[in-house]
């Protein structure tokens, strides 16, 4: 068996008979060190759920949470979890810097203030925030408040980094910055596990995506696999009673996934149901059209 | 060690607060406001007294019971630290500028050195009630009781209920002040009543171990 940087087995959460929103049901996943997995889903799916029993903040009523082989439970292995939750707040009133020495201090067993200096140091390294040490974290926008949400969560070495809606909200530019600081820790063996309302976040990223409709993995795979398919978009002249079989209504027509047909085979089929077709073109497939398809498909 | 250090972690957080919020200026308003009453007739054991429970709470609401404070809890402890050492470290980052105001006040006012603890001890008891009591309900929970241990606090409670109609809520007043941290008790302790002395102890013990409860179950809180 291969040692697991991180696995959920079987994990449920929320009391037996009482179900509710962001539970979790029967989820079993496993990350391997230096893997990138994205997680996405609608709200409500439960990617939060999922990411706090990884990080040890929730208890699953069912199934277990393991980091390299411990119970998430174990001190040793919450010391290996980092974990950034969605609005992560940081004690207000402090500079930048003041923040990272305060959790920093929390990890230094040993050498003091300058062991926790060297590990603000890291922080500042992996994270990109050394201009902005000296601010506020009240006058932080919302590129700098996901980078310290980083750099808090990745102070003392973790191996797994646990990401809530970090790359969301976020302009292109610190969008792709922060993606490129989470490749290289990944690329330096910590397994990340991130989850995002806007699947669109991942695709430059994750490796692996997990889709989460009401707290159950229906949809996993590696991103080439899922996102190979090509979509045929047909632009209406007036918006469709009823979609043909396999098609689902977009905002400007239909569009269906060309797995196992032709787009000339879609095209009769949408003359067949007398479809006033303007136009269409193929395109390649989003995680967007992933998680809708998923959607629809319940 | 462990423990020491991850409460040391959170005392030395207090500096900042400090001199960056109103927690300062309302110390010394405090303070300056308690020496005034005092060359006006003040007792000076109430003014010691009063120094060290109502800087307590003003500690309380500004180093704990600020709403981003109490969700930046769910962050510290996705780090190596426990609920029990967060609230130990709270609490003593609440104690440290009131016990200070408790000196300072005796002091100025020329109480003798045993006024002066027995407000250092007031300030152990109500700051960790008062830090239990804004990490449950908020800073809104500390104007409260502010004004209750700067109004009621030095009363006695059978000066409250021995009237012919006492009503519920002087009852309910009274009640407070009997079981709850209240300074007509801690007087006593200038006198080296030990009872009284074991109520502030027992007091601090309890609100530190609810307060640490309360932080525990920030752990799971979604924001």
């Amino acid at each position: 068996m291969p040692d697991y940087a991180l696995a959920l087995c079987n994990v449920t959460s929320g009391a037996a008979g009482a179900p509710r929103r962001s539970a979790l049901r029967d989820v079993s996943l496993a990350l391997l060190p230096g893997e990138i997995a994205g997680l996405v889903g609608s709200a409500g799916a439960g990617k939060s759920t999922l990411l706090q029993i990884a990080a040890g903040c929730l208890l699953p009523s069912r199934g277990e949470a393991r980091v390299y082989g411990m119970r998430v439970t174990d001190p040793a292995a919450r010391r290996l979890v980092g974990y950034a939750r969605d609005g992560t707040a940081f004690p207000p009133a402090l500079t930048v810097r003041e923040v990272l020495t305060y959790y920093a201090r929390l990890h230094a067993e040993r050498g003091g203030e300058p062991a926790a200096r060297r590990l603000v140091r890291e922080a500042f390294d992996v994270s990109g925030l050394g201009p902005a040490a000296e601010l506020f974290v009240s006058a932080l926008g919302r590129a700098d408040q996901q980078r310290l949400a980083v750099a808090q969560a990745t102070l003392g070495q973790r191996r797994v980094l646990l990401l809530d809606e970090t790359l969301s909200a976020l302009d292109a530019v610190a969008r792709r910055d922060l993606r490129g600081r989470i490749a290289a820790l990944a690329a330096d063996g910590v397994a990340v596990l991130i989850a995002a309302r806007e699947p669109a976040a991942l695709e430059c990223l994750a490796a692996r995506v997990l889709v989460l409709r009401e707290g159950r993995i229906v949809r996993a795979g590696p991103l080439p696999a899922l996102l190979g398919e090509r979509v045929l978009e047909v632009i209406l002249d007036a918006p469709p009673r009823e979609a043909p079989p396999g098609f689902r209504v977009t905002e400007t027509g239909i569009e269906a996934p060309l797995t196992g047909r032709t787009v000339e085979a879609a095209l009769a089929l949408c003359r067949a149901h007398r479809l006033p077709v303007r136009a269409s073109r193929v395109r390649v497939k989003s995680l967007d059209d992933v998680v809708l398809e998923t959607h629809d498909a319940h | 060690m462990r423990f020491l250090r991850r409460v040391s972690a959170e005392v030395v957080l207090v500096s900042p607060r400090l001199t960056r919020t109103r927690l300062g200026p309302s110390l010394l308003l405090l303070g300056a406001g308690l020496v005034w009453l005092r060359s006006r007739g003040l007792d000076p054991l109430t003014a010691v007294l009063e120094a060290g429970a109502l800087a307590a709470v003003l500690g309380a609401g500004w180093l704990a019971g600020n709403a981003r404070d109490r969700a930046a809890l769910a962050t510290a402890l996705t780090h190596p630290t426990t609920p029990l050492a967060i609230a130990t470290g709270r609490w003593s980052a609440i104690v440290l500028p009131a016990v200070l105001l408790a000196i300072a006040c005796a002091v100025a006012s020329g109480a003798p050195a045993t006024a002066a603890a027995a407000g250092m001890v007031a300030a152990c008891a109500v700051a960790a009630v008062a830090l239990a009591t804004v990490l449950l309900l908020g800073n809104s929970a500390a104007v409260a009781f502010f004004l209750l241990i700067a109004v009621a606090g030095a009363i006695a409670p059978e000066q409250l209920v021995a009237l012919t109609n006492p009503g519920i809520v002087r009852l309910a007043a009274a009640s407070i002040l009997e079981l709850g941290p209240a300074l007509w008790r801690y007087r006593d302790i200038a006198t080296g009543d030990l009872l009284s002395f074991g109520h502030a102890l027992a007091w601090t013990g309890l609100g530190i171990l609810f307060a640490s409860g309360i932080v525990e179950r920030q752990r799971a809180s979604v924001l």
